[in-house]
Protein backbone atom coordinates (compact mmCIF):
# COMPACT_ATOMS: atom_id res chain seq x y z
CA UNK A 1 0.00 0.00 0.00
CA UNK A 2 2.62 2.47 1.08
CA UNK A 3 4.96 1.50 -1.75
CA UNK A 4 2.16 2.04 -4.24
CA UNK A 5 1.35 5.42 -2.77
CA UNK A 6 4.95 6.41 -2.92
CA UNK A 7 5.15 5.25 -6.52
CA UNK A 8 2.13 7.42 -7.29
CA UNK A 9 3.74 10.44 -5.71
CA UNK A 10 6.93 9.91 -7.67
CA UNK A 11 4.94 9.59 -10.89
CA UNK A 12 3.09 12.84 -10.14
CA UNK A 13 6.41 14.56 -9.42
CA UNK A 14 7.84 13.41 -12.74
CA UNK A 15 4.75 14.67 -14.55
CA UNK A 16 5.03 18.07 -12.83
CA UNK A 17 8.71 18.43 -13.70
CA UNK A 18 7.94 17.53 -17.33
CA UNK A 19 5.01 19.97 -17.44
CA UNK A 20 7.19 22.79 -16.14
CA UNK A 21 9.81 21.90 -18.75
CA UNK A 22 7.13 22.21 -21.43
CA UNK A 23 5.94 25.58 -20.06
CA UNK A 24 9.53 26.86 -20.21
CA UNK A 25 10.57 25.49 -23.57
CA UNK A 26 7.35 26.07 -25.56
CA UNK A 27 7.55 29.89 -25.62
CA UNK A 28 11.30 29.74 -26.33
CA UNK A 29 10.60 27.53 -29.34
CA UNK A 30 7.79 29.78 -30.60
CA UNK A 31 10.03 32.86 -30.40
CA UNK A 32 12.84 31.08 -32.25
CA UNK A 33 10.36 30.00 -34.94
CA UNK A 34 8.92 33.52 -35.31
CA UNK A 35 12.40 35.02 -35.70
CA UNK A 36 12.93 33.11 -38.97
CA UNK A 37 9.34 33.21 -40.22
CA UNK A 38 8.29 34.82 -43.49
CA UNK A 39 4.61 33.97 -43.16
CA UNK A 40 2.64 32.08 -40.55
CA UNK A 41 -1.05 32.25 -41.50
CA UNK A 42 -3.81 31.55 -38.96
CA UNK A 43 -4.49 28.83 -37.76
CA UNK A 44 -1.49 26.78 -38.94
CA UNK A 45 0.57 25.34 -36.09
CA UNK A 46 3.85 25.83 -37.96
CA UNK A 47 5.08 28.70 -40.17
CA UNK A 48 4.42 28.36 -43.88
CA UNK A 49 7.63 29.91 -45.20
CA UNK A 50 10.93 31.02 -43.72
CA UNK A 51 13.20 34.03 -44.09
CA UNK A 52 16.28 35.62 -42.53
CA UNK A 53 14.61 39.06 -42.66
CA UNK A 54 14.57 39.49 -38.87
CA UNK A 55 18.28 38.86 -38.38
CA UNK A 56 19.12 40.90 -41.51
CA UNK A 57 17.15 43.89 -40.26
CA UNK A 58 18.91 43.72 -36.89
CA UNK A 59 22.46 43.39 -38.14
CA UNK A 60 22.11 44.85 -41.65
CA UNK A 61 23.95 47.96 -42.84
CA UNK A 62 23.11 51.11 -40.94
CA UNK A 63 21.99 49.20 -37.84
CA UNK A 64 24.03 49.27 -34.65
CA UNK A 65 22.67 46.13 -32.98
CA UNK A 66 26.13 44.55 -32.95
CA UNK A 67 27.74 47.39 -31.06
CA UNK A 68 24.74 47.79 -28.74
CA UNK A 69 24.98 44.08 -27.93
CA UNK A 70 28.73 44.29 -27.28
CA UNK A 71 28.14 47.36 -25.09
CA UNK A 72 25.42 45.62 -23.06
CA UNK A 73 27.62 42.59 -22.48
CA UNK A 74 30.56 44.75 -21.40
CA UNK A 75 28.31 46.73 -19.05
CA UNK A 76 26.86 43.57 -17.52
CA UNK A 77 30.32 42.01 -17.09
CA UNK A 78 31.54 45.16 -15.33
CA UNK A 79 28.49 45.04 -13.07
CA UNK A 80 29.10 41.33 -12.36
CA UNK A 81 32.72 41.96 -11.39
CA UNK A 82 31.94 44.96 -9.18
CA UNK A 83 28.96 43.31 -7.49
CA UNK A 84 30.76 40.03 -6.82
CA UNK A 85 33.79 41.68 -5.24
CA UNK A 86 31.67 43.97 -3.08
CA UNK A 87 29.30 41.16 -2.08
CA UNK A 88 32.13 38.74 -1.19
CA UNK A 89 33.83 41.27 1.08
CA UNK A 90 30.55 42.28 2.71
CA UNK A 91 29.46 38.66 3.18
CA UNK A 92 32.76 37.86 4.88
CA UNK A 93 32.22 40.70 7.34
CA UNK A 94 28.61 39.73 7.97
CA UNK A 95 29.12 36.01 8.45
CA UNK A 96 32.55 35.88 10.13
CA UNK A 97 32.56 38.84 12.50
CA UNK A 98 30.40 39.95 15.40
CA UNK A 99 30.32 43.72 15.51
CA UNK A 100 28.10 46.64 16.43
CA UNK A 101 25.43 47.37 13.86
CA UNK A 102 25.75 43.98 12.16
CA UNK A 103 22.01 43.36 11.96
CA UNK A 104 21.36 46.91 10.71
CA UNK A 105 23.96 46.56 7.96
CA UNK A 106 22.57 43.17 6.96
CA UNK A 107 19.10 44.67 6.71
CA UNK A 108 20.36 47.66 4.72
CA UNK A 109 22.20 45.46 2.22
CA UNK A 110 18.99 43.49 1.61
CA UNK A 111 16.78 46.61 1.46
CA UNK A 112 16.66 46.78 -2.38
CA UNK A 113 14.59 43.58 -2.19
CA UNK A 114 11.85 45.54 -0.45
CA UNK A 115 11.94 49.04 -1.89
CA UNK A 116 11.08 48.97 -5.60
CA UNK A 117 13.91 49.96 -7.91
CA UNK A 118 11.52 52.38 -9.63
CA UNK A 119 11.41 54.42 -6.40
CA UNK A 120 15.21 54.38 -6.21
CA UNK A 121 15.76 55.24 -9.88
CA UNK A 122 13.38 58.21 -9.97
CA UNK A 123 14.70 59.48 -6.64
CA UNK A 124 18.37 59.28 -7.51
CA UNK A 125 18.12 60.62 -11.07
CA UNK A 126 18.72 64.28 -10.21
CA UNK A 127 21.67 63.39 -7.97
CA UNK A 128 23.25 61.32 -10.75
CA UNK A 129 22.73 64.18 -13.20
CA UNK A 130 24.39 66.66 -10.85
CA UNK A 131 27.27 64.28 -10.09
CA UNK A 132 27.90 63.83 -13.81
CA UNK A 133 27.13 60.11 -13.57
CA UNK A 134 23.90 60.19 -15.58
CA UNK A 135 24.37 59.19 -19.20
CA UNK A 136 27.68 57.47 -18.46
CA UNK A 137 28.43 53.76 -18.48
CA UNK A 138 30.00 54.10 -15.00
CA UNK A 139 26.78 55.56 -13.60
CA UNK A 140 24.69 52.78 -15.11
CA UNK A 141 27.06 50.07 -13.81
CA UNK A 142 26.88 51.63 -10.33
CA UNK A 143 23.06 51.73 -10.38
CA UNK A 144 22.85 48.15 -11.66
CA UNK A 145 25.30 46.93 -8.99
CA UNK A 146 23.14 48.51 -6.28
CA UNK A 147 20.09 46.42 -7.23
CA UNK A 148 22.16 43.27 -7.89
CA UNK A 149 24.00 43.47 -4.55
CA UNK A 150 21.35 41.84 -2.33
CA UNK A 151 21.15 38.75 -4.58
CA UNK A 152 24.93 38.39 -4.73
CA UNK A 153 25.32 39.07 -1.00
CA UNK A 154 22.77 36.37 -0.10
CA UNK A 155 24.56 33.83 -2.31
CA UNK A 156 27.92 34.68 -0.75
CA UNK A 157 26.63 34.64 2.84
CA UNK A 158 25.09 31.19 2.30
CA UNK A 159 28.32 29.96 0.73
CA UNK A 160 30.48 31.25 3.59
CA UNK A 161 28.20 29.57 6.12
CA UNK A 162 28.30 26.32 4.16
CA UNK A 163 32.09 26.36 3.75
CA UNK A 164 32.56 26.88 7.49
CA UNK A 165 35.79 27.82 9.23
CA UNK A 166 37.43 24.41 9.62
CA UNK A 167 39.86 24.58 6.70
CA UNK A 168 40.67 28.22 7.41
CA UNK A 169 41.53 27.35 11.01
CA UNK A 170 43.76 24.50 9.87
CA UNK A 171 45.64 26.81 7.54
CA UNK A 172 46.08 29.34 10.34
CA UNK A 173 47.32 26.60 12.68
CA UNK A 174 49.86 25.59 10.04
CA UNK A 175 51.19 29.14 10.23
CA UNK A 176 49.58 30.85 7.24
CA UNK A 177 48.72 34.51 7.77
CA UNK A 178 45.20 35.88 7.41
CA UNK A 179 45.77 37.18 3.88
CA UNK A 180 47.46 33.99 2.69
CA UNK A 181 44.71 31.87 4.18
CA UNK A 182 42.12 34.01 2.45
CA UNK A 183 43.83 33.77 -0.95
CA UNK A 184 44.87 30.11 -0.87
CA UNK A 185 42.08 28.51 1.15
CA UNK A 186 38.92 30.58 1.38
CA UNK A 187 38.73 32.09 -2.09
CA UNK A 188 39.22 28.75 -3.91
CA UNK A 189 36.49 27.25 -1.72
CA UNK A 190 34.20 30.18 -2.49
CA UNK A 191 34.89 30.31 -6.21
CA UNK A 192 31.79 28.32 -7.27
CA UNK A 193 29.58 30.67 -5.24
CA UNK A 194 31.42 33.71 -6.60
CA UNK A 195 30.74 32.49 -10.13
CA UNK A 196 27.04 32.04 -9.41
CA UNK A 197 26.89 35.48 -7.76
CA UNK A 198 28.62 36.94 -10.82
CA UNK A 199 26.25 35.21 -13.19
CA UNK A 200 23.26 36.47 -11.17
CA UNK A 201 24.60 40.04 -11.28
CA UNK A 202 25.31 39.73 -15.00
CA UNK A 203 21.72 38.68 -15.64
CA UNK A 204 20.33 41.46 -13.41
CA UNK A 205 22.31 44.07 -15.32
CA UNK A 206 21.63 42.67 -18.77
CA UNK A 207 17.87 42.46 -18.03
CA UNK A 208 17.49 45.93 -16.55
CA UNK A 209 15.24 48.36 -18.41
CA UNK A 210 13.88 51.09 -16.14
CA UNK A 211 17.11 51.94 -14.31
CA UNK A 212 19.08 52.05 -17.55
CA UNK A 213 16.41 54.29 -19.08
CA UNK A 214 16.59 56.83 -16.23
CA UNK A 215 20.30 56.76 -15.38
CA UNK A 216 21.49 56.19 -18.96
CA UNK A 217 19.56 59.33 -19.97
CA UNK A 218 19.30 58.14 -23.58
CA UNK A 219 23.08 58.09 -23.99
CA UNK A 220 23.74 54.56 -22.73
CA UNK A 221 21.97 52.17 -25.09
CA UNK A 222 21.52 48.55 -24.09
CA UNK A 223 19.83 45.70 -25.93
CA UNK A 224 16.98 45.75 -23.39
CA UNK A 225 16.31 49.43 -24.18
CA UNK A 226 16.48 48.93 -27.95
CA UNK A 227 14.17 45.91 -28.06
CA UNK A 228 11.62 47.28 -25.57
CA UNK A 229 9.34 49.12 -28.05
CA UNK A 230 8.96 46.01 -30.23
CA UNK A 231 7.93 43.60 -27.51
CA UNK A 232 4.18 43.78 -27.18
CA UNK A 233 3.20 45.12 -30.58
CA UNK A 234 4.34 45.62 -34.13
CA UNK A 235 6.44 43.34 -36.27
CA UNK A 236 6.56 39.91 -34.62
CA UNK A 237 9.53 38.74 -36.70
CA UNK A 238 11.72 41.70 -35.65
CA UNK A 239 10.64 41.41 -32.00
CA UNK A 240 11.43 37.70 -32.00
CA UNK A 241 14.79 38.26 -33.69
CA UNK A 242 15.65 40.67 -30.85
CA UNK A 243 14.38 38.08 -28.40
CA UNK A 244 16.61 35.36 -29.84
CA UNK A 245 19.70 37.60 -29.75
CA UNK A 246 18.85 38.64 -26.17
CA UNK A 247 18.31 35.05 -25.07
CA UNK A 248 21.47 33.92 -26.88
CA UNK A 249 23.62 36.53 -25.12
CA UNK A 250 22.19 35.53 -21.73
CA UNK A 251 22.64 31.79 -22.26
CA UNK A 252 26.10 32.17 -23.79
CA UNK A 253 27.51 33.97 -20.79
CA UNK A 254 25.74 31.63 -18.39
CA UNK A 255 27.31 28.58 -20.03
CA UNK A 256 30.68 30.33 -20.06
CA UNK A 257 30.41 30.71 -16.29
CA UNK A 258 29.31 27.05 -16.02
CA UNK A 259 32.33 25.87 -18.01
CA UNK A 260 34.66 27.94 -15.81
CA UNK A 261 32.99 26.40 -12.77
CA UNK A 262 33.35 22.82 -14.05
CA UNK A 263 37.01 23.39 -14.87
CA UNK A 264 37.56 24.77 -11.42
CA UNK A 265 35.78 21.87 -9.68
CA UNK A 266 37.73 19.32 -11.75
CA UNK A 267 40.99 20.97 -10.73
CA UNK A 268 40.01 20.95 -7.11
CA UNK A 269 39.33 17.23 -7.14
CA UNK A 270 42.77 16.68 -8.67
CA UNK A 271 44.23 18.89 -6.01
CA UNK A 272 42.73 16.97 -3.12
CA UNK A 273 43.07 13.45 -4.48
CA UNK A 274 46.07 13.65 -6.77
CA UNK B 1 55.97 44.90 23.44
CA UNK B 2 53.89 41.72 23.42
CA UNK B 3 51.08 43.67 24.97
CA UNK B 4 51.26 46.26 22.19
CA UNK B 5 51.17 43.57 19.49
CA UNK B 6 48.13 42.02 21.11
CA UNK B 7 46.37 45.38 21.34
CA UNK B 8 47.17 46.05 17.69
CA UNK B 9 45.76 42.71 16.61
CA UNK B 10 42.66 43.32 18.65
CA UNK B 11 42.22 46.75 17.07
CA UNK B 12 42.70 45.29 13.61
CA UNK B 13 40.17 42.59 14.34
CA UNK B 14 37.67 45.19 15.53
CA UNK B 15 38.23 47.33 12.46
CA UNK B 16 38.29 44.53 9.86
CA UNK B 17 34.51 44.08 9.40
CA UNK B 18 34.02 47.78 8.77
CA UNK B 19 36.79 47.83 6.17
CA UNK B 20 35.34 44.76 4.45
CA UNK B 21 31.92 46.39 4.46
CA UNK B 22 33.06 49.79 3.20
CA UNK B 23 32.41 49.20 -0.53
CA UNK B 24 28.99 47.65 0.16
CA UNK B 25 28.13 50.56 2.45
CA UNK B 26 28.92 52.99 -0.38
CA UNK B 27 26.41 51.19 -2.63
CA UNK B 28 23.85 51.03 0.18
CA UNK B 29 24.38 54.74 0.88
CA UNK B 30 23.72 55.66 -2.76
CA UNK B 31 20.57 53.53 -2.68
CA UNK B 32 19.30 55.12 0.53
CA UNK B 33 20.25 58.58 -0.70
CA UNK B 34 18.18 58.03 -3.83
CA UNK B 35 15.19 56.69 -1.96
CA UNK B 36 15.23 59.38 0.76
CA UNK B 37 15.89 62.15 -1.74
CA UNK B 38 12.94 60.98 -3.81
CA UNK B 39 10.64 60.73 -0.82
CA UNK B 40 11.66 64.23 0.33
CA UNK B 41 10.77 65.59 -3.10
CA UNK B 42 7.31 64.20 -2.41
CA UNK B 43 7.17 66.67 0.49
CA UNK B 44 8.18 69.55 -1.78
CA UNK B 45 11.84 69.58 -0.78
CA UNK B 46 13.97 70.08 -3.90
CA UNK B 47 17.14 71.94 -2.84
CA UNK B 48 18.45 72.03 -6.42
CA UNK B 49 15.50 74.29 -7.28
CA UNK B 50 15.81 76.26 -4.06
CA UNK B 51 12.71 74.63 -2.58
CA UNK B 52 13.33 73.77 1.04
CA UNK B 53 9.95 74.17 2.71
CA UNK B 54 8.23 71.03 3.92
CA UNK B 55 4.69 70.72 2.60
CA UNK B 56 2.00 68.05 2.60
CA UNK B 57 0.30 69.62 -0.44
CA UNK B 58 1.54 67.02 -2.93
CA UNK B 59 0.62 64.10 -0.70
CA UNK B 60 -2.83 65.66 -0.20
CA UNK B 61 -3.13 66.11 -3.96
CA UNK B 62 -2.11 62.51 -4.60
CA UNK B 63 -4.26 60.96 -1.88
CA UNK B 64 -7.38 62.75 -3.09
CA UNK B 65 -7.00 62.13 -6.81
CA UNK B 66 -9.78 59.92 -8.14
CA UNK B 67 -7.54 57.39 -9.89
CA UNK B 68 -5.30 56.66 -6.90
CA UNK B 69 -7.48 54.11 -5.14
CA UNK B 70 -7.96 52.19 -8.35
CA UNK B 71 -4.26 52.26 -9.17
CA UNK B 72 -3.21 51.09 -5.71
CA UNK B 73 -5.92 48.44 -5.82
CA UNK B 74 -4.83 47.25 -9.27
CA UNK B 75 -1.17 47.03 -8.25
CA UNK B 76 -2.04 45.26 -5.00
CA UNK B 77 -4.22 42.81 -6.92
CA UNK B 78 -1.48 42.11 -9.50
CA UNK B 79 1.17 41.64 -6.82
CA UNK B 80 -0.97 39.50 -4.51
CA UNK B 81 -2.34 37.19 -7.19
CA UNK B 82 1.07 36.81 -8.87
CA UNK B 83 2.97 36.14 -5.66
CA UNK B 84 0.37 33.72 -4.27
CA UNK B 85 0.34 31.75 -7.52
CA UNK B 86 4.15 31.85 -7.64
CA UNK B 87 4.25 30.60 -4.05
CA UNK B 88 1.91 27.65 -4.68
CA UNK B 89 3.54 26.77 -8.00
CA UNK B 90 7.01 27.17 -6.52
CA UNK B 91 6.22 24.84 -3.63
CA UNK B 92 4.89 22.26 -6.07
CA UNK B 93 7.87 22.59 -8.39
CA UNK B 94 10.42 22.41 -5.57
CA UNK B 95 8.72 19.35 -4.08
CA UNK B 96 8.62 17.67 -7.50
CA UNK B 97 12.29 18.42 -8.12
CA UNK B 98 13.19 16.97 -4.72
CA UNK B 99 11.06 13.86 -5.36
CA UNK B 100 12.67 13.12 -8.74
CA UNK B 101 16.12 13.72 -7.18
CA UNK B 102 16.50 16.72 -9.48
CA UNK B 103 18.76 15.81 -12.33
CA UNK B 104 20.98 18.55 -13.73
CA UNK B 105 18.94 18.81 -16.91
CA UNK B 106 15.62 19.17 -15.07
CA UNK B 107 17.05 21.84 -12.80
CA UNK B 108 18.52 23.67 -15.80
CA UNK B 109 15.33 23.73 -17.84
CA UNK B 110 12.76 24.05 -15.06
CA UNK B 111 14.54 26.59 -12.88
CA UNK B 112 17.72 28.09 -14.26
CA UNK B 113 16.52 29.09 -17.73
CA UNK B 114 13.49 31.00 -16.37
CA UNK B 115 15.74 32.66 -13.77
CA UNK B 116 17.98 33.87 -16.60
CA UNK B 117 15.21 35.30 -18.76
CA UNK B 118 14.59 39.03 -18.33
CA UNK B 119 11.04 40.07 -17.48
CA UNK B 120 10.79 42.00 -20.74
CA UNK B 121 11.78 38.85 -22.64
CA UNK B 122 9.05 36.93 -20.83
CA UNK B 123 6.57 39.56 -22.05
CA UNK B 124 7.56 38.55 -25.58
CA UNK B 125 7.19 34.86 -24.63
CA UNK B 126 3.67 35.33 -23.28
CA UNK B 127 2.64 37.46 -26.26
CA UNK B 128 3.96 34.73 -28.58
CA UNK B 129 1.89 32.14 -26.74
CA UNK B 130 -1.32 34.01 -26.00
CA UNK B 131 -1.78 36.92 -28.43
CA UNK B 132 -4.40 36.45 -31.15
CA UNK B 133 -1.77 35.06 -33.52
CA UNK B 134 -0.03 33.11 -30.76
CA UNK B 135 0.36 29.37 -30.36
CA UNK B 136 -2.37 28.75 -27.77
CA UNK B 137 -5.27 30.27 -29.78
CA UNK B 138 -4.03 28.28 -32.80
CA UNK B 139 -4.11 25.05 -30.82
CA UNK B 140 -7.55 25.91 -29.40
CA UNK B 141 -8.80 26.61 -32.90
CA UNK B 142 -7.46 23.21 -33.99
CA UNK B 143 -9.59 21.74 -31.20
CA UNK B 144 -12.55 23.73 -32.44
CA UNK B 145 -12.77 25.89 -29.30
CA UNK B 146 -11.89 29.22 -30.94
CA UNK B 147 -13.17 30.48 -34.30
CA UNK B 148 -10.70 33.23 -35.24
CA UNK B 149 -7.75 35.17 -33.76
CA UNK B 150 -10.13 37.85 -32.46
CA UNK B 151 -12.11 35.33 -30.41
CA UNK B 152 -9.35 34.81 -27.88
CA UNK B 153 -9.24 37.39 -25.04
CA UNK B 154 -6.52 39.97 -25.75
CA UNK B 155 -3.36 39.66 -23.66
CA UNK B 156 -2.42 43.33 -24.15
CA UNK B 157 -4.51 45.82 -22.23
CA UNK B 158 -6.87 43.33 -20.59
CA UNK B 159 -8.54 44.98 -17.56
CA UNK B 160 -8.00 41.76 -15.58
CA UNK B 161 -4.25 42.05 -16.20
CA UNK B 162 -4.04 38.32 -16.85
CA UNK B 163 -1.08 38.77 -19.19
CA UNK B 164 0.90 40.61 -16.50
CA UNK B 165 0.10 37.86 -14.00
CA UNK B 166 1.11 35.20 -16.55
CA UNK B 167 4.51 36.88 -16.99
CA UNK B 168 5.13 37.07 -13.24
CA UNK B 169 3.97 33.48 -12.63
CA UNK B 170 6.18 32.12 -15.43
CA UNK B 171 9.13 34.01 -14.04
CA UNK B 172 8.61 33.66 -10.28
CA UNK B 173 7.43 30.03 -9.84
CA UNK B 174 11.01 28.94 -10.64
CA UNK B 175 12.34 31.74 -8.40
CA UNK B 176 10.37 30.47 -5.39
CA UNK B 177 11.50 26.92 -6.21
CA UNK B 178 15.11 28.13 -6.48
CA UNK B 179 14.88 29.80 -3.05
CA UNK B 180 13.53 26.69 -1.34
CA UNK B 181 14.69 23.57 -3.19
CA UNK B 182 18.02 23.14 -1.39
CA UNK B 183 16.46 23.52 2.05
CA UNK B 184 13.54 21.28 1.09
CA UNK B 185 15.88 18.58 -0.16
CA UNK B 186 17.84 18.73 3.08
CA UNK B 187 14.73 18.70 5.29
CA UNK B 188 13.00 15.86 3.44
CA UNK B 189 16.23 13.85 3.55
CA UNK B 190 16.53 14.20 7.30
CA UNK B 191 12.96 14.34 8.55
CA UNK B 192 10.84 13.16 5.64
CA UNK B 193 12.40 9.71 5.78
CA UNK B 194 11.71 9.53 9.49
CA UNK B 195 8.08 10.51 8.96
CA UNK B 196 7.75 7.91 6.18
CA UNK B 197 9.25 5.25 8.40
CA UNK B 198 6.76 6.22 11.10
CA UNK B 199 4.03 5.44 8.57
CA UNK B 200 3.13 8.85 7.15
CA UNK B 201 2.16 8.97 3.50
CA UNK B 202 4.50 11.06 1.29
CA UNK B 203 1.89 13.80 0.97
CA UNK B 204 1.23 13.88 4.72
CA UNK B 205 4.96 13.84 5.52
CA UNK B 206 5.42 16.75 3.12
CA UNK B 207 2.53 18.81 4.50
CA UNK B 208 3.18 18.25 8.18
CA UNK B 209 6.98 18.04 8.32
CA UNK B 210 8.78 19.42 5.27
CA UNK B 211 6.55 22.40 4.52
CA UNK B 212 6.49 23.88 8.06
CA UNK B 213 10.27 23.66 8.27
CA UNK B 214 10.58 25.56 4.97
CA UNK B 215 8.16 28.27 6.07
CA UNK B 216 10.83 30.91 6.66
CA UNK B 217 12.43 30.53 3.22
CA UNK B 218 9.00 30.49 1.57
CA UNK B 219 7.93 33.67 3.39
CA UNK B 220 11.09 35.45 2.27
CA UNK B 221 10.63 34.40 -1.35
CA UNK B 222 6.96 35.46 -1.23
CA UNK B 223 7.89 38.89 0.10
CA UNK B 224 10.55 39.45 -2.56
CA UNK B 225 8.13 38.47 -5.33
CA UNK B 226 5.33 40.61 -3.87
CA UNK B 227 7.50 43.72 -3.56
CA UNK B 228 8.88 43.22 -7.06
CA UNK B 229 5.51 42.69 -8.73
CA UNK B 230 4.08 45.66 -6.85
CA UNK B 231 6.84 48.08 -7.83
CA UNK B 232 8.03 47.02 -11.29
CA UNK B 233 7.34 49.22 -14.27
CA UNK B 234 8.11 47.26 -17.44
CA UNK B 235 5.50 44.51 -17.45
CA UNK B 236 2.38 46.56 -16.54
CA UNK B 237 3.54 49.29 -18.93
CA UNK B 238 3.74 46.83 -21.84
CA UNK B 239 0.71 44.67 -21.07
CA UNK B 240 -1.49 46.70 -18.73
CA UNK B 241 -4.81 48.40 -19.55
CA UNK B 242 -5.07 52.16 -20.12
CA UNK B 243 -7.12 52.44 -16.94
CA UNK B 244 -6.49 51.71 -14.16
CA UNK B 245 -2.75 52.14 -14.45
CA UNK B 246 -0.42 50.20 -12.17
CA UNK B 247 1.10 52.52 -9.55
CA UNK B 248 4.68 52.53 -10.95
CA UNK B 249 3.33 53.30 -14.44
CA UNK B 250 1.27 56.19 -13.05
CA UNK B 251 4.26 57.51 -11.08
CA UNK B 252 6.58 57.46 -14.10
CA UNK B 253 3.94 59.17 -16.22
CA UNK B 254 3.82 62.03 -13.71
CA UNK B 255 7.63 61.99 -13.49
CA UNK B 256 7.92 62.56 -17.25
CA UNK B 257 5.73 65.67 -17.18
CA UNK B 258 7.82 68.58 -18.54
CA UNK B 259 6.78 70.74 -15.55
CA UNK B 260 9.48 69.87 -13.03
CA UNK B 261 7.20 70.74 -10.11
CA UNK B 262 5.13 67.74 -11.15
CA UNK B 263 7.98 65.57 -9.93
CA UNK B 264 6.73 66.20 -6.41
CA UNK B 265 3.48 64.47 -7.39
CA UNK B 266 5.40 61.53 -8.88
CA UNK B 267 7.51 61.25 -5.74
CA UNK B 268 4.44 61.31 -3.50
CA UNK B 269 3.11 58.39 -5.56
CA UNK B 270 6.45 56.65 -5.04
CA UNK B 271 5.98 57.37 -1.34
CA UNK B 272 2.65 55.52 -1.43
CA UNK B 273 4.48 52.62 -3.09
CA UNK B 274 7.19 52.62 -0.44
CA UNK B 275 4.55 52.68 2.33
CA UNK B 276 2.85 49.58 0.90
CA UNK B 277 6.05 47.55 0.46
CA UNK B 278 7.29 48.63 3.91
CA UNK B 279 4.00 47.52 5.44
CA UNK B 280 4.45 44.13 3.76
CA UNK B 281 7.99 43.93 5.13
CA UNK B 282 6.89 44.85 8.66
CA UNK B 283 4.22 42.18 8.50
CA UNK B 284 6.86 39.71 7.43
CA UNK B 285 9.19 40.57 10.31
CA UNK B 286 6.30 40.37 12.75
CA UNK B 287 5.55 36.84 11.53
CA UNK B 288 9.23 35.88 11.77
CA UNK B 289 9.47 37.21 15.32
CA UNK B 290 6.36 35.41 16.47
CA UNK B 291 7.70 32.20 14.97
CA UNK B 292 11.06 32.72 16.65
CA UNK B 293 9.33 33.04 20.01
CA UNK B 294 7.13 30.02 19.38
CA UNK B 295 10.15 27.83 18.86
Amino acid sequence: MSARRRGGARWAARALVALQGLCVLAPLAVVVLWSVTASWPWPALLPESWSARGIEELFGPGRDTGSVLAGSIALALACALLTTVVATLAARALSRYRFRGREAVRFAVLLPFLIPSTVFAMGVQVAFLRAGLAGTAAGVVLAHAIVALPYAALIMMDALDAVGTRLEEQARLCGAGAVRTWIHVTVPLLLPAMLSAASMAYIMSFSQYFITLLIGAGKVKTLALVMFPYLSSGDRTIASAYGVVFLGATLLVFFLFEVLLRKRTAQEIDYFEG
Amino acid sequence: MAHDALALRRARRALAPYLLLAPALVLVAVFLFGVVNGLLQGFGIMPFLGMTTFTLDYWAQVLTRPDLVESVGFSLYLALVSSLMALLGGIGLAAALVAVRQTRLAALIDVQIPLMCAHILVVLFMVSLFAGSGLVPRILSGLGLVQGPADFPSIVGAPSGWGIIAVYVWKEVPFVAFCTVTLMDHVSDRFGEAAATAGASPVRAFLSVTLPLCRGALAKAFLVVFAFAFGAYEVPFLLGPTLPKALPVLAYLEFQNPDILNRCVAMALNGVMAVVTSAAAIGYFAVLKREGRAR
